[in-house]
């Protein structure tokens, strides 16, 4: 599903230029859940970023699904992402402005569902979710994990083929971490790719294949499964 | 799409709802401010506007070889013209001022009233001019004694009786003349011609009835006092009819007076087309473009805050940008988005603006003088342009924040970073300082106004004209027994024990000269000298000595010096200036020599110190006082602290000589200061606009200082733990803002120093561009600047470090 080879990234200041990825190459199949880790600093939330096609590299090349992405505009990099991937952050990031309902309705409505349809979709994926309960609540109205729960609900309501998750318990305490990853593996075990960075070796677990990281390159790759 | 994003502005606003309440606030002070104006603009632009023929329609101006233009021309012209060119289709003349006097009801003991806005029109008037009339019909206007009123002048003189058929007797400079109500007219508000009441011209055509004032005569081609019309057809060409007019006047004009015909289209007699159109007009073109530029930067300044408070307000906004770009936005999804918020807070100022005018409506009236309505507003296409500078505008301010926040980069937001990229910086503060400069601006012209008003109003005139009161002169009687009248009057008020002085003159301070003449000489002059013009007040023996006018030199009149006939006197008073126009090297040489006057010598008995007889706008002009005891005005100085009561006695005396005369009274101080209306306008008008201003930008301005102690709570929370006290906090805060108002100040002064500079041209006498005024005025700006900031800056300076570390 991806395929990224030699990707280089650079982040450049007036005096500075610091390699964020340097030749990088790695591939995941369809269906997998790939655990990214490493310490600070060593690139992997920079190639999340790309991966999620809200960045583009420098150097290299990415195929997804086969299609060289590499030289996508914002325009094309964005109709790709909106139809097939989903993104979990550490921080949730929902609209403080909008309801539970309406932050899980905002993919549909930026790919042109239709109200009714959404409405269908949106409570099938909450009822999923166990948060059907607070589907008029605010974000600040709810706990981490419920809020994570929301977030994961909106990442999903898409149907991607590919969630993204950046330290998707890093906020949260052990007993909702878990459920969390629990809802992530549910997922996979659905046939959505995942894959995760993240610092905690627990949740690492969870994955088929832990890729470890160091100054913009794959150091190791440990296959769990 | 489109209910999500109102919803989510919706929430926003109510979210931040200090941030809502200035930006709406600011906006809809802006919008009320242009709206205000447009309406005035909108009604400057109707004047005349309902007369059917106005496309047609001309106005015959005298213009002289300096350029100067003016309406008033001799009777006789529009018959000749008519008869000569058949391409005009009629003519209309009606006067204005001539035909002033005094006009009271036929029955016994009925009230008489002076009227100044009366006059003598054309038979055709309500044919040519497009006035509603109420009763009676155009027709009816055409013979002589015939006179329509007004709606206001029926009630003022028949209250409920029917008018029509009923009579009204008019005395002026023609004599006393029976006139029947042969109709009533309404006339619009925005019509330049208003006429309380109108009198037949045909009444004058009877050489009987003009009381041996021969220079009225109809036909005549040599007295310039009656405005003249035109109505043309349409395919002919008005500027080859001039030229015609002019060749017509040429053939026919014995004695040249180098003056030329101008016709100006009656669509530009109230305003001009443009600024280099320089005829006469009846509106003021400067001041309409001073109020529109007014209007459009109070609401830039408004539209400003809105920018600087939207990306002040892009840190919070950024995380939303991002999840929703990550979540698959567009920029296009999110401009349009951003560009939606901008029209509802827009759409929400404006009904708040609605509501604004509606409260200041009466306060705007008083400055502008006028008694406009919302719906002045709906009278000409004016408002659709508003109305699509209003779209514009708000699509624009929001246009650039929906740019500029759609472009986040969703990578770096959602960590939290970015948002203070230093482009946006620099519009911020650029967009701070514009707004006061405009504000530093507005201040200190009002500033300047506001000095040299004061400044005329308090410059000693070389006249004392406290206490001093002036009634009217009789008008009505003048009969045989008059001038006995007159005296025992006079008498009978030098008796009373709170009257100190009293004079009789032809003319007082304030009210202009008798009449302005050319033709002097003396054996010193130069050539050319005899062109020069002189001004007449016409004083008697008491004259100087009432006003407190000094003597240079001389003496004054005599008392039987004011009664010999006109042209038997040969002696005459001068001001020091008519003595150095006339060459003298000083007033004893003035004394020694007689003057000439066309065929006349004169004797200089007396020169009298420099004084102001008209308003400081003007330098002070040579005057020559003449000796005769006329009565247009009775000046009485008073040492009494009960004018109410003296007045009343005063009346009662008047009315015992002048039994069918008003008695009417002004103090010549006040009417002095009427002068000063055009520039007590523009000083009410430009403290308005510039404490209007001033409010909206400091709202700007708390917002913006509210923004930054959020963004840098970290950063003082640090200070603090690192030691700072609560002063070097609050100076650290306010120092940026206050840099940029100083920086506004810099860029004011220049542009207000030339403004001014060039208003003040326009007078004689007039303050100076001192540096203190501008000192001054930064120092208020910056003042009011540093108040608006200290609030948020000390809140910050006196927050817990303990609890803004936890914030971030």
């Amino acid at each position: 599903m991806i395929k990224i080879t030699n990707l280089e990234k650079y982040y450049r200041t007036e005096e500075v230029e610091t390699v964020a990825l340097n030749k990088l190459s790695f591939e995941v199949k369809e269906g997998e859940f790939v655990a990214v880790m490493g310490p600070s600093g060593c690139g992997k939330s920079t190639l999340l970023n790309i991966v999620g096609l809200l960045d583009d590299p420098d150097g290299g090349s990415f195929l997804f699904n086969g299609i060289e992405v590499a030289g996508f505009n914002e325009r094309k990099r964005a109709d790709l992402r909106k139809h097939n991937i989903g993104f979990v952050f550490q921080s949730f990031n929902l609209i403080d402005e909008l309801t539970v309902f309406e932050n899980v309705e905002l993919p549909l409505i930026y790919t042109g569902v239709k109200a009714a349809d959404r409405k269908v979709r949106v409570e099938e994926v909450l009822d999923k979710m166990q948060i059907m309960h607070r589907r008029n609540h605010y974000p600040q109205q709810l706990s981490g994990g419920q809020q994570q729960r929301v977030a994961v609900a909106r990442a999903v309501v898409n149907n991607p083929k590919l969630i993204l998750a950046d330290e998707p318990t890093g906020n949260l305490d052990s007993s909702n971490g878990n459920e969390v990853m629990q809802l992530l593996t549910d997922l996979n075990e659905q046939g959505t790719t995942i894959i995760m960075v993240t610092h905690s070796e627990h949740d690492a677990k969870y994955s088929h294949r832990i890729i470890r990281m160091l100054d913009g390159q794959t150091v190791t790759e440990n296959i769990l499964v | 799409m489109l209910r999500n994003y109102f919803k989510i502005a919706f929430r926003n606003l109510w979210r931040n709802k200090l941030y809502s309440f200035i930006n709406i606030a600011g906006l809809a002070m802006g919008i009320a401010a242009f709206i205000l104006i447009l309406q005035y603009v909108s009604f400057e632009k109707s004047v005349n506007g309902f007369h059917r023929n106005i496309a047609t329609t001309y106005r015959l101006l005298n213009e002289n070889p300096k350029g100067e233009t003016w309406p008033q021309v001799e009777p006789g012209w529009a018959q000749k013209a008519k008869e000569r060119f058949p391409e005009i289709k009629a003519y209309c003349r009606f006067e204005e001022g001539v035909g002033q006097g005094i006009v009271r009801r036929t029955t016994e003991n009925a009230e008489p009233f002076r009227e100044t806005n009366v006059g003598y029109a054309e038979g055709n008037f309500f044919e040519f001019f497009s006035f509603n009339l109420l009763e009676g019909n155009a027709a009816a206007f055409k013979k002589p004694n015939v006179v329509f009123l007004s709606k206001a002048a029926v009630k003022k003189y028949f209250g409920k009786d029917e008018p029509i058929g009923q009579s009204l007797i008019l005395y002026n400079q023609f004599g006393k003349a029976t006139y029947t109500v042969n109709g009533v007219y309404e006339i619009p508000v925005n019509s330049d011609i208003r006429y309380d009441m109108v009198f037949s011209l045909e009444t004058l055509s009877n050489p009987a009835n003009l009381n041996d004032n021969d220079w009225a005569q109809l036909d005549n081609l040599s007295s310039q006092y009656i405005n003249t019309y035109f109505q043309i057809n349409e395919t002919a060409d008005y500027k080859k009819l001039e030229q015609k007019l002019n060749t017509l006047r040429n053939e026919l004009k014995k004695d040249k007076d180098g003056l030329v015909f101008r016709l100006q289209p009656f669509a530009n007699v109230h305003l001009p087309a443009s600024f280099s159109d320089n005829y006469q007009t009846t509106g003021n073109l400067k001041y309409v473009y001073i109020l529109s530029i007014i209007a459009i930067l109070i609401l830039v300044i408004a539209w400003f805050n809105y920018i600087n408070l939207s990306t002040a307000n892009a840190l919070k906004r950024a995380n939303e940008v991002g999840v929703r770009k990550v979540v698959g936005a567009s920029r296009g999804s999110l401009v349009l988005q951003f560009l939606g918020e901008s029209v509802l807070v827009n759409m929400i100022s404006f009904g708040l603006a609605l509501l604004i005018v509606q409260l200041l409506q009466p306060l705007f009236n008083t400055i502008i003088e006028k008694e406009l309505a919302f719906t002045s507003l709906l009278s000409t296409p004016a408002w659709v342009a508003g109305l699509g500078l209003l779209i514009v505008g708000s699509l624009l301010s929001g246009a650039y924040t929906a740019y500029s926040l759609s472009g986040f980069n969703p990578v770096e937001t959602l960590k939290g970073k970015l948002v203070k990229t230093n482009k946006a910086v620099v519009l911020r503060k650029s967009l701070v300082v514009f707004q006061f400069s405009i504000s530093i601006g507005l201040l200190l012209v009002t500033a300047f106004i506001y000095r040299q008003l004061n400044y005329m109003q308090h410059k000693s005139l070389g006249v004392n004209t406290d206490q001093l009161l002036v009634i009217r002169g009789p008008q009505v009687d003048k009969d045989s027994t008059y001038k006995q009248r007159r005296t025992a009057f006079i008498n009978a008020l030098a008796q009373q024990s709170f009257v100190k002085d009293y004079s009789l003159s032809g003319s007082v301070p304030g009210n202009g000269y008798n009449f302005a003449t050319s033709g002097f000489s003396q054996p010193g002059s130069r050539k050319g000298d005899e062109l020069k013009s002189f001004s007449f007040a016409l004083i008697d023996d008491r004259y100087l000595n009432t006003y407190e006018i000094g003597l240079k030199a001389g003496r004054t009149f005599t008392q039987p010096e004011t009664m010999v006939e006109w042209n038997d006197n040969d002696k005459v008073l001068m001001n020091e200036k008519a003595i150095e126009e006339l060459g003298f090297k000083s007033a004893e040489e003035a004394l020694n020599t007689k003057v000439q006057w066309d065929e006349r010598k004169l004797q200089v008995i007396g020169v009298v110190k420099n004084y102001h007889h008209v308003g400081l706008q003007k330098a002070i002009d040579p005057i020559i006082f003449y000796p005769q005891s006329n009565s247009a005005y009775f000046t009485v100085r008073l040492q009494t602290d009960r004018i109410k009561d003296n007045v009343a006695q005063m009346e009662t005396l008047f009315k015992s000589y002048f039994r069918n005369n008003p008695f009417e009274y002004f103090f010549a101080d006040e009417n002095f200061n009427k002068q000063y209306i055009s520039e007590q306008q523009y000083s009410k008008l430009f403290t308005t606009a510039s404490v209007w201003a001033i409010v909206i930008a400091c709202l700007g301005l708390f917002a913006l200082a509210t923004y930054t102690v959020e963004a840098r709570t970290k950063e003082i929370g640090v200070r603090k733990v690192l030691g700072a006290n609560v002063f070097t906090i609050a100076r650290l805060l306010s120092k940026d803002f206050l840099q940029l108002v100083f920086i506004a100040f810099v860029i004011a002064v220049p542009v207000v120093w030339y403004t001014m500079y060039r208003w003040l041209e326009n007078f004689a006498y007039k303050v100076q561009l001192s540096w203190w005024v501008f000192a001054a005025a930064g120092i208020v700006a910056i003042g009011i600047a540093l108040l608006t900031i200290s609030f948020q800056a000390m809140k910050a300076a006196f927050a817990n470090p303990v609890k803004s570390l936890r914030t971030e």
